[in-house]
């Protein structure tokens, strides 16, 4: 019995201290983003679009794992593409993420970003669970799913308020191609991402 | 209040529905190139274009003239309204779906903000620990087990499940309006559709910015935030695996020019 309960204590304290580890280095990029993303809210009024750009496409560039995304989103068409191809939808993809953020996220009313815990998943995959606070309106969930390539810690995935923006845009991605095949695809993300910039 | 008396839109969506289940029940086995969960796609974006159409010239307009004229404590008050109104409705399935303390708190709610909060216009029970919830009797029926079957895209109605749609005559039948005279219940429910698009300005200002096909956009949003509802915000995390796992079986062929 003793030595059960002494087993149990080295596993508590090998496991607690696993995750302290862990913790910390999982959680980097979403904290990362999340000081971007106040830093381009608060800077809004005061900062043009294209130095507010280069300050997120620097945290996206080194926090988001943009190469799997990309062939995630385009599912069984991604094998088709070639590598030029394949090259050219993750850097339109790249820039459609930041401009995105940069244009969505461009007002400070007292927001703030708390990360709530973090959940296993497969393969070494984490999921990094956190909550805009709003002053006037209701918290909105907004999660992360991380994973280690190579030496970092990096998203591949973002969810918000249950809605997942890879299966949103696979599907949505896929629709497009069906209808317009590839080019059309590029073609609607170049659009969108100067009227993203237009606003 | 017979069917007859029902409102126009009511009647079409109770038809449409009634359609919509035999046809989503006969074409869930279809496999191949459409989407699993969208079989009957090619009819819902033709009911997704005339909602749009009409969203766009009709109610959208009417929307934004609302909130240009209406203050926002007011529409507050009357979301509050409305919200109390159809509230019995989320008591019932509270309790369907095992959730008895829940459903003692909501039962509270409905009761405080009825009174305290003059006729639900104000929602007083918030701030003292009772936060509303959303239940339906689709939520109810998933609880039990039952499969989500096909996405619908209903007229007026907009997107849907055929497990969705069975929350259709509960929320109908345990909402106090239903028994209102037509006299009332006509302009009531128009300043309800009208404050209910009013409410969602923001999400589908959010979805036109961001969508490059609005129709698959909807769908793929809908049927997620129905699962995070179901699971009252908490899915299982296991679920978020399946695309990254999954073997390439998506949907859409590549033709590359």
């Amino acid at each position: 019995m003793r030595r059960l309960l002494l087993l149990l204590f080295f596993l508590t304290i090998s496991e607690t201290y696993a995750n302290d580890i862990d913790e910390a280095a999982i959680s980097a990029p979403v904290i990362e983003l999340h000081d971007a993303l106040l830093v381009n809210m608060q800077t809004a009024e005061s900062v043009n679009f294209s130095d507010r750009y280069m300050k997120i496409e620097e945290v996206i560039n080194r926090r988001f794992d943009t190469p799997l995304i990309a062939k995630v989103i385009l599912g069984r068409n991604w094998k088709s593409l070639d590598q030029q191809s394949q090259e050219r939808f993750i850097d339109l993809f790249n820039q459609l993420t930041i401009t995105t953020y940069v244009s969505r996220f461009d007002s400070f009313n007292d927001q703030s970003f708390n990360i709530t815990s973090i959940e296993p998943m497969k393969k070494n995959r984490f999921l990094v669970k956190s909550k805009i606070e709003r002053k006037d309106d209701e918290a909105v969930s907004l999660d992360y799913i991380v994973h280690e390539n190579g030496t970092a810690w990096k998203i591949i995935s973002v969810i918000a308020n249950g809605v997942n923006d890879l299966s949103l845009k696979r599907a949505e991605y896929a629709a497009v191609i069906k209808d317009s095949q590839f080019s059309g695809l590029l073609t609607n993300i170049e659009t969108k991402i100067a009227e993203l910039k237009a606003q | 209040m017979s069917f007859i008396n029902l409102p126009t839109y009511l009647k079409l969506t109770v038809v449409s529905v009634v359609f919509l289940l035999f046809t989503g029940c006969a074409t869930t086995q279809i496999e191949g190139e459409v989407n699993n969960d969208d079989p009957i796609e090619s009819t819902n974006r033709v009911f997704f274009n005339v909602n749009e159409t009409l969203d766009k010239h009709l109610i959208r307009p009417a929307a934004e003239a609302y909130v240009s004229v209406t203050p926002t404590p007011v529409r507050t008050g009357i979301t509050n309204f409305f919200s109390n109104l159809g509230y019995l409705n989320v008591i019932l399935n509270d309790f369907l779906q095992g959730k008895f303390n829940q459903g003692i708190t909501d039962s509270l709610r409905f009761l405080y903000n009825s009174t305290f909060g003059i006729a639900g216009f104000f929602d007083v029970s918030t701030g003292i620990g009772m936060p509303a919830n959303d239940e339906d009797f689709g939520q109810t029926l998933a609880v039990w087990g039952v499969d989500k079957g096909s996405y619908l895209y209903l007229p007026l109605l907009g997107p849907n499940t055929v497990r969705d749609t069975t929350n259709v005559a509960p929320s109908i039948l345990l909402n106090p309006l239903f028994y209102a005279s037509s006299i009332i219940l006509f302009p009531l429910n128009a300043v309800n559709a009208i404050n209910t698009r009013a409410n969602l300005l923001e999400a589908s200002n959010i979805r036109d910015e961001a969508a490059l096909d609005p129709y698959s956009f909807t769908r793929e949003a809908f049927l997620q935030q129905r699962e995070f509802l179901i699971y009252d915000g908490n899915p299982p995390v296991s679920g978020y695996d399946d695309i990254f796992d999954q073997d390439d079986d998506e949907e859409g062929v590549l033709v590359i020019e």
